[in-house]
């Protein structure tokens, strides 16, 4: 699982010379085949869309230019480009201080960082308005403070606040990956040419993780575009709860601002590839150790924002579930209504673990014959393959999950999987494939293609040169892309609670019965369990597979 | 690592194999249910008992779950459906997606015209209130006195929640859309504040962020359990008053040759056991008379469903008034 040094010791300059002749080979029809079919597995929910909108096509121009859709699709867009910068930049910093200075307890927070992407995002928006809210659980250790009441957690500020907390790991995790493989000789030399550390990381730094950190970005920004949990909670429209407060009575509203939804995240991710830059990196040198920063002074300022970011998105809600769980311990007779058989628990941990890290590897498995195809060769067909990957993970879960039984309903040779664990498996796949896909990119682009012609040379096939050469070194971005799907699944609902095998229980949907019943001390027990297998799960795919990140 | 990643792959494909084999000889009967699993599992299980039938459930929101029975059309495995709330039921009924129930079971119990769904328990609307804030003689008998000045800024409301929508549906149905738009209007006016759902404005109402709003009574029912120090109390609108509307759990049969091992379901949790379980352990109100209750439920409410059967076209209108009073649904 190491990546094998003695390989990789190289000099930098020579190697990109391999990779500009590579780029003008001749795309493999098997390669391009594979994507093809990949592609056509993520365009499903597009598909469904398209399908169920056909019947009104009539009205489907009204709804598309009324209010109905434009106030919503400002809001949403508003929201996302918010969160998003702010986000992004955040996860910056933390990957910046956890990877990059000898900030204490550095491997404590390289497993805590990515850990608020795990909670299903009512658990987030229950637990924060429970603590901030004004009467809230903080409010008795503020108001001693002179601070007498808090405003209301709602609305736009909440949204933002709550959003921005929970999606910075989509640009901490890869960001923190590349931290620690990008070679440090060039900062180095910055630095001995006398320029700061600002200066080095503005000049040679940030060039060299940018194209992480858009990856990053745009991620965030799908996920807000996605999301229902928090802007419901919050009374904050956007299209999505729109979509959701309409399904039942105006399904022909519903599914039309989901169709909008789509187009707008389609065109969003093309944009996105249109503006973009040639990604042109230099290449990784895992044999030299990036170098860590002294903080000296600067140490509590390092921890303290740590302290607070985390704080918000991660310690706030596990203080306010050990809150809950304690409640009903202490009022034993019925605050523990199910955990006190704690084999209630055993199956759904079995089924996350299995299932998360399932949905990890085979997204990445299925992802990466894109990834090839869209770094190292030149097709017409790269650009809508690319987008339509990438921009289901905007659409509402409910949508995906709908789109994969309407799949196994009415096409031939799927109905003996509907109900069925692969199937389950796929709805994951096709929902966060966006997630591995970035990351499997970046990998593909830090490739050593020196390396690969050598080993070609020396006649090895074409397997043989991807699993004993290049997995190895694509492995932390991977790992990277693999964990994000990971933590996803692990929260995942409504293709979990639809397209399942029927009985078929995970954390996620323990928590949320749990919290419909208004079985508070329960779901804060589950959660607090989804919470430590989360740290776990991190550390054995994440954080193994990437030896800097320890 | 690698070894259990693949084992439970193995596992996952076995699994398929296992299910797609799986011999269908014995009584059996697929529920999907929107009405927590916590909450109803206990009595579905006595069910399985008590007969031998082989019971397997799918729990999820009681929306999704009628979406998914639509999308599943003929090949829905499901042969019963249990709502949380009329709504569900009434859109699977307006698309022909339900069997009728037999006469003698629409007798029991309060269902719709079509006579393809019914009432199985009720939980009554109520306004929960802050015993802090709010003194017992200031509380309200009818929901028009919530307009009233001295409520200005104080109460709270869940417009894009379904069991406030399903109220107002009834409110509308009992007094005409006028009146109820007026009323909403005048909420708006009165500074309403505006919560996602049940149990959010009853945490509210128990932090003391609002002092009173309109909710099912089960919520705060709940809390009292887990935080029996919580300053948060039902109290209840007069009988008739469109306050006091009762939002009930429905249930209706999927027409899936099935009917039969599905209309014992129905018939059972229409029985005393099942309804005596209803009322003591999820402090429901039954809809079979003379169950005793040992929590404060003592009064069974008359449900009164209307013209509920419509409700499919209905509730699309709710939604209209709702958007009309200023609301951005």
């Amino acid at each position: 699982m190491r990546q094998d040094s003695i390989f990789s010791r190289s000099d930098s300059e020579e190697k990109n010379s391999f990779s500009a002749l590579e780029v003008k080979e001749k795309t493999p029809v098997l390669l391009l085949l594979v994507s093809i079919v990949v592609a056509l597995l993520f365009a499903v929910p597009f598909f469904y869309l398209a399908v169920r909108n056909i019947v009104n096509i009539n009205d489907l121009a009204n709804i598309f230019f009324s209010k109905l859709t434009f106030y919503p699709l400002m809001k949403t867009l508003y929201l996302a480009c918010t969160v998003s910068i702010v986000a992004s930049f955040i996860g910056v910093v933390l990957a910046w201080i956890t990877i990059r200075t000898d900030v204490y307890w550095g491997s404590f927070w390289r497993i805590v960082c990515p850990l608020p992407l795990v909670f299903p995002s009512f658990v987030v928006g229950t637990t924060l308005i429970s603590a901030y809210s004004p009467g809230g659980f903080f409010e008795f250790i503020f108001l001693p403070l002179g601070i007498e009441q808090f405003h209301r957690l709602d609305g736009y500020i909440g949204s933002f606040l709550v959003l921005t907390f929970i999606t910075f790991p989509y640009v901490y995790l890869p960001v923190a990956a590349r931290f620690s493989t990008l070679p440090s000789s060039t900062e180095e030399a910055s630095r001995l040419l006398g320029y700061n550390s600002l200066a080095t990381f503005k000049r040679v730094t940030l060039p060299q993780i940018f194209p992480t950190i858009r990856a990053g970005t745009l991620l965030i920004f799908l996920y807000v575009v996605s999301d229902f949990g928090v802007v419901q909670l919050m009374g904050y429209s956007t299209l999505t709860t729109r979509i959701f407060n309409t399904r039942l009575a105006d399904t022909e509203l519903s599914l039309a601002l989901g169709l909008v939804l789509g187009i707008v995240a389609l065109l969003i991710v093309l944009g996105e590839r249109f503006f973009s830059k040639e990604l042109n990196l230099v290449n990784d040198n895992p044999a030299i150790r990036p170098i860590k920063l002294k903080l000296g002074r600067w140490q509590p300022i390092a921890l303290l924002t740590l302290l607070i970011t985390l704080g918000a998105g991660l310690f706030s809600p596990i203080i306010i579930l050990f809150w809950w769980a304690y409640r009903g311990f202490v009022n034993q007779t019925a605050g523990f209504a199910t955990t006190s058989d704690l084999m209630t628990l055993a199956l759904p941990t079995v089924n996350t673990v299995g299932m998360s890290v399932s949905a990890a590897l085979a997204t990445v498995l299925l992802v990466l014959p894109i990834a090839f195809l869209v770094t190292r060769f030149r097709s017409v067909l790269i650009t809508p393959i690319n987008a339509i990957i990438v921009s289901g993970f905007a659409l509402p879960g409910l949508v995906v999950a709908l789109s994969i039984v309407f799949l196994s309903i009415n096409v031939t040779g799927f109905y003996f999987l509907y109900q069925t664990l692969p199937i389950l498996l796929l709805a994951y796949i096709i929902h966060f494939g966006a997630q591995a896909y970035r990351t499997a990119q970046v990998g593909v682009l830090n490739l050593d293609n020196r390396l690969s012609e050598v080993a070609r040379t020396l006649g090895t096939g074409r397997l043989l040169l991807l699993i004993k050469i290049e997995l190895p070194q694509m492995l932390p971005a991977l790992a990277a892309g693999g964990g994000l799907v990971m933590l996803s699944t692990m929260k995942e609902l409504p293709a979990t609670l639809l397209a399942s095998p029927i009985g078929f229980k995970t954390l996620a949907t323990h928590i949320w019965a749990l919290n419909e019943a208004g079985f508070l001390a329960d779901a804060g027990v589950a959660s607090l369990l989804l919470v430590i297998l989360s740290a776990v799960l991190t550390w054995l795919v994440v954080i193994r597979n990437s030896t800097h990140l320890r | 690592m690698k070894k259990y990643i693949c084992s439970f792959l193995g596992i996952v494909i076995l699994s398929t194999l296992f299910i797609a084999c799986d011999n269908t000889d014995e009584e059996s009967l697929v529920i999907y249910s929107g009405r927590s699993q916590y909450l109803i599992n206990p009595i579905l299980d006595a069910f399985a008992e008590s007969t031998g039938i082989d019971v397997q459930v799918r729990y999820g929101g009681s929306v999704d779950l009628a979406l998914l029975i639509e999308e599943e059309g003929e090949k829905s495995p499901a042969d019963v459906y249990i709502s949380k709330s009329p709504g569900p039921v009434a859109y699977l009924a307006e698309r022909g997606l339900l069997s009728d129930l037999p006469e003698d079971v629409l007798e029991i119990s309060p269902g719709s015209d079509a006579g393809n769904w019914v009432a199985v328990s009720g939980r009554q609307r109520v306004l929960v209130y802050n015993r802090e804030n709010v003194t017992e003689s200031e509380l309200p008998e009818s929901i028009f006195e919530l307009t009233e000045d001295k409520w200005k800024g104080r109460l709270a409301i869940a417009p894009r929640n379904g069991s406030f929508q399903d109220f107002f549906t009834l409110f509308r149905l009992q007094h005409g859309d006028d009146i109820a738009l007026d009323w909403l209007e005048q909420m708006v006016a009165n500074d309403v504040k505006v919560y996602a759902n049940n149990n959010s404005i009853v945490q509210a109402t128990a932090r003391g962020e609002v002092d009173g709003g309109l909710v099912n009574h089960y919520y705060n029912a709940r809390l009292k359990v887990e935080n029996p120090d919580t300053p948060s109390e039902n109290h209840r609108f007069v009988d008739g008053d469109s306050g006091s509307v009762t939002i009930a759990t429905v249930a209706g049969i999927i027409p899936s040759g099935n009917e039969k091992n599905a209309e014992k379901l129905i018939r059972f949790l229409l029985d005393t056991a099942a309804q005596q379980y209803f009322t003591d352990r999820t402090y429901e109100y039954p809809v079979l008379a003379g169950i005793e209750s040992k929590h404060d439920l003592s009064k069974p409410p008359t449900i009164d469903f209307g013209d509920f059967n419509i409700l499919g076209s209905g509730l699309e209108r709710t939604l209209e008034l709702i958007r009309e009073a200023g609301f951005d649904i």
